[in-house]
């Protein structure tokens, strides 16, 4: 099952996006039961593409919560593929692709 | 209702005289109730799925749904809008120091999801949506929190497939006071049953008041067991102090259940006065006195007859 899960609507030439990405966005701060640091581990990039265009990027860091949740608008049209994906600070990466309803 | 039988026969009363299925019980009040009645409150859902209405809903008809009546306050994904409740996420996180419950990480049956929805969900508007609604928001719920595929079709047969993932870490509470086995043959006739014990004061509160005289400590008057052992003790007072402070002290150092406390010289001196043969009886086979109760031993039925009759002398020689 994909980490991501999106919805993309568009209306009135605007295609509204929420996505939720699972993961644990570990700072590398936070220390175990046994005292030991848990290694860092985060979300360092995420690209929103349509029809292969970049339409959303940022760099994210160990400020950003777990399970990030996003919501972004750009101008589009129903029916288009929007690809979101996220690449983490231990070369991780998942993608998913939906349409714009 | 949830004890009671399907098909029971319930008594509604009414304060209505005009009622007019009156009905000439004890007290000539209330009325029979139908079954339509019964089946409008006997709306709950069991664990292994009994009383799931038909109907069916899918995965993909709850998400619309699910975003027009749920996700203004639940959120798109579950996540919880500002401060109303999050259904999903939360993995793994019931043993940490802000543990997440939802759906997926605590609940343990699906059977309370169905149950809820349709008892007291949309907020605004409880009971308002059909069985099958009720099903498909259900079923995008457990999509949600990766419980289920996302071509799922819940209804009374695949609820039997859904397995929640914290089931397992609920059982039965395994603690000895209360597992209460039923006889249900050959049982002992209740009428020739005595009450030999009772227990009072179990929960110590005399050093939560003010001037008791008893030191404000939880774990026994350590101050007057400490003055007291300044005595100079007998050598089977001596061994008999570890074994003291392992099965007495409990009460004997705060006065529980009527416990004279160590080191009460006041207390003590009328049962002093019986004799240590007498003491020592009461310490190993238990006793029933007018202030509490002595179990035998303590409770500690692992400790020899020897060892009681050293604690009772570090007790009497402690509190002489």
């Amino acid at each position: 099952m994909s980490s991501i899960r999106i919805k993309a609507k568009e209306r009135a030439g605007v295609v509204d996006v929420k996505a939720l990405m699972k993961h644990p966005m570990e700072t590398g701060l936070r220390k175990d039961k046994d005292g030991n640091k848990i290694p860092p581990h985060f979300i360092q990039e995420v690209v929103a593409e349509s029809n292969g265009a970049v339409v959303f990027s940022g760099s994210f860091n160990t400020s950003i919560s777990k399970d990030p949740y996003l919501s972004f608008q750009y101008g589009g049209k129903k029916g288009d593929k929007l690809t979101l994906s996220w690449t983490d600070n231990q070369g991780q990466k998942d993608a998913e692709t939906v349409d714009v309803g | 209702m949830f004890r009671s039988p399907k098909s029971g026969a319930l008594t509604v009363a009414f304060l209505c005289f005009a009622s007019p299925a009156l009905v000439a019980g004890p007290l000539g009040i209330g009325e029979t109730a139908t079954p339509e009645m019964i089946a409008g409150w006997d709306i709950d859902i069991r664990p292994d799925g009994r009383g799931l209405p038909p109907g069916e809903g899918s995965v993909a008809d709850g998400e619309g749904l699910y975003e027009a009546k749920c996700a203004s306050c639940h959120g798109l994904f579950g996540e919880g809008a500002g401060r109303w409740p999050i259904l999903a996420g939360g993995e793994g996180t019931l043993d940490t120091a802000h543990p997440e419950k939802t759906v997926g990480s605590y609940w343990p049956y699906a059977s309370t999801l169905w149950d809820y929805i349709h008892r007291a969900m949309p907020y605004p508007a409880p009971q308002s949506l059909t069985d099958d609604e009720v099903y498909a928001i259900t079923a995008y719920v457990l999509y949600l929190n990766d419980i289920v595929e996302d071509d799922f079709v819940l209804n009374q047969e695949t609820f039997q497939e859904v397995k929640m993932p914290n089931e397992p870490n609920f059982y039965i509470d395994d603690r000895p006071d209360v597992v209460n086995t039923r006889c249900m043959s050959q049982c002992a006739d209740a009428s020739t049953f005595e009450i030999v014990t009772t227990i009072n004061g179990v929960t110590p509160t005399a050093h939560f008041k003010e001037d008791s005289g008893v030191a404000a400590n939880h774990y026994g008057n350590e101050a007057a067991t400490a003055e007291a052992t300044k005595v100079a003790l007998s050598d089977a007072a001596v061994a008999g102090k570890s074994i003291y402070a392992k099965a007495c002290n409990v009460c004997h150092g705060a006065g529980v259940a009527g416990a004279p406390v160590t080191g009460d010289a006041a207390a003590w001196s009328e049962r002093i006065a019986q004799g240590m043969a007498t003491l020592n009886k009461h310490a190993i086979e238990g006793y029933v006195g007018k202030n509490g109760v002595m179990p035998a031993k303590g409770g500690n039925m692992a400790l020899a007859d020897e060892e009681v009759a050293n604690a009772v002398a570090f007790m009497v020689e402690s509190s002489q």
